[in-house]
């Protein structure tokens, strides 16, 4: 049992801390009280390799070991204050990139995952519908066979970066009688007639991270978008999931460090009746408690990571790190904002953002219920 | 060699007995529809393939998980034996 991160890793971490503090962090009161998604921010992560990691070298990406990436990603959400920028940034990777590299053909994987990796576009997934979130298999769009093309029907909402697509896998049912098998996934292109967004959606937290609703009417795909096999949109969509569960709370550690070391450096600084308030035992067990969460958190997460890496299947761990650690980042924001007292309470010290940014991992990617039934299930229930 | 095909069919057909036992499934044939008959669903697959990873020491890749593979008793054993016979 090997805990460490190679010479490599920790340099490749020490260089995302550089890059996102130096390029990340410019104007985000503003943005997320705007709900601006920042372009700019995504080029620079596209540029310095973020987009790329998990994908083959021989399509423009890093080539990195899952370990790697998560390790590059709890280093980003460590350093760079915009979460919505990072969850877009996960869902363009976990559920686009990966579905192309795991699924596509070679013509597939040719035209498309070069611009997902450098920045110029942009990758979204649509599953969930408004009658299907958690039982994300019963979904009502429609795909039928006309020809050399696939025809989609249907409504698709809670998509991430919906407004920014460039092109989408949209999951539909090809053959309703046949229940979840007969679930494909196509790609839609950008422009496609018949596509449309059909509602910007406001959020609670990760305002930097565009979602809206989205309507197929009569959209005629051409067949050679269809993702793997007709059939397999249930595999796909689970695989992607499972990538996604494992690696998108990555920044959430690096999160939570961030919450850690500002709460104890003030814990430290802040004095009141004369000494710092970090020598209250009442302060000083929140900050102690706040590190019991992170290294936790990271344990479960590296482990459920280092799973995949062995070519496993980490259904259970990943289900685990998912609860664990989503629901930890939520505990610490408010014990961060706890410590700081009214300020903590106030926009500008921006642990109000934090806090409401966390509130969506326990929701997102199957939530802390859909994961607690995922663990049962495996137990027989 | 025809011991091991029949041990492995045996455990998968005690895995989906098991699983279709919970959905109130009764009547388990080799060529049963696993997922039309709503004895394995989306996260019952994963379970199954966890169960074939450990008991029938096979790796089962992401894009492996399809239909084609998984639709029956006999599909899973063809898609083990097949496996493991590379």
């Amino acid at each position: 049992m090997d805990f460490s991160w190679t010479e490599e890793q920790q340099a490749f971490r020490k260089e995302v801390i550089r890059f996102a503090k130096q390029e990340l962090n410019d104007d985000l009161i503003e943005r997320d009280h705007e709900e601006t998604f920042w372009a700019e921010g995504w080029k620079k992560c596209a540029q310095f390799g973020i987009q790329g990691l998990p994908v083959p070298v021989e399509y423009g990406g890093g080539g990195a070991d899952i370990l790697t990436t998560v390790c590059a990603l709890e280093a980003l959400g460590y350093s760079c204050r915009d979460n919505g920028l990072l969850f877009s940034i996960n869902a363009h990777m976990w559920s686009s990139e990966i579905p192309l590299v795991s699924f596509g053909t070679a013509e597939q994987k040719k035209k498309y995952l070069p611009k997902l990796v450098n920045g110029d576009w942009i990758g979204v997934h649509a599953m969930t519908e408004p009658m299907s979130g958690s039982d994300a298999f019963s979904l009502k769009t429609r795909a039928e066979r006309k020809g050399d093309k696939y025809v989609l029907n249907g409504s698709k909402t809670f998509i991430t970066n919906a407004q920014l697509a460039d092109m989408i896998i949209v999951f539909a049912n090809l053959d309703p009688a046949k229940g979840a098998a007969g679930i494909s996934a196509f790609i839609v292109d950008k422009g496609t007639p018949g596509f449309t967004i059909s509602r910007k959606l406001h959020k609670m937290g990760l305002r930097t991270s565009p979602m809206a609703e989205l309507a197929f009417v009569d959209c005629e795909v051409p067949v050679e978008n269809l993702l793997g096999k007709e059939g397999a949109g249930q595999a796909i969509f689970t695989a992607s999931m499972e990538w996604e569960r494992i690696c998108i709370l990555a920044s959430h550690l690096g999160v939570m460090q961030r919450l850690l070391e500002t709460s104890a450096s003030y814990a430290t600084d802040r004095k009141q009746f004369g000494q710092p308030i970090g020598k209250f035992p009442a302060v000083a067990t929140k900050i102690a408690e706040m590190d019991i969460r992170l290294e936790a958190s990271r344990l479960l997460l590296y482990k459920a990571a280092w799973l995949k890496s062995q070519g496993k299947h980490p259904l259970r761990e990943a289900a685990i790190a998912k609860v664990f650690a989503s629901e930890a980042c939520i505990k610490s924001a408010l014990d961060a904002i706890q410590v700081h007292g009214g300020y903590g309470y106030m926009t500008e010290f921006q642990l109000e953002r934090e806090l409401r940014d966390a509130v969506s991992g326990t929701i997102y990617s199957g939530t802390s219920e859909v994961q607690k039934m995922i663990i049962a299930g495996l137990h027989g229930l | 060699m025809t011991q091991q095909v029949q041990s492995t069919k045996e455990q998968i057909r005690e895995f989906v007995r098991e699983a279709a036992q919970r959905k109130g499934v009764t009547d388990v044939t080799d060529t049963l529809s696993l997922v039309q008959s709503g004895v394995i669903d989306s996260l019952g697959i994963f379970r199954l393939v966890s169960f074939l990873e450990e008991n029938c020491k096979v790796r089962i890749a992401d894009e492996e998980i399809v239909g084609e593979n998984f639709e029956t008793i006999d599909d899973i054993e063809r898609f083990v034996t097949t496996k493991l016979s590379k």
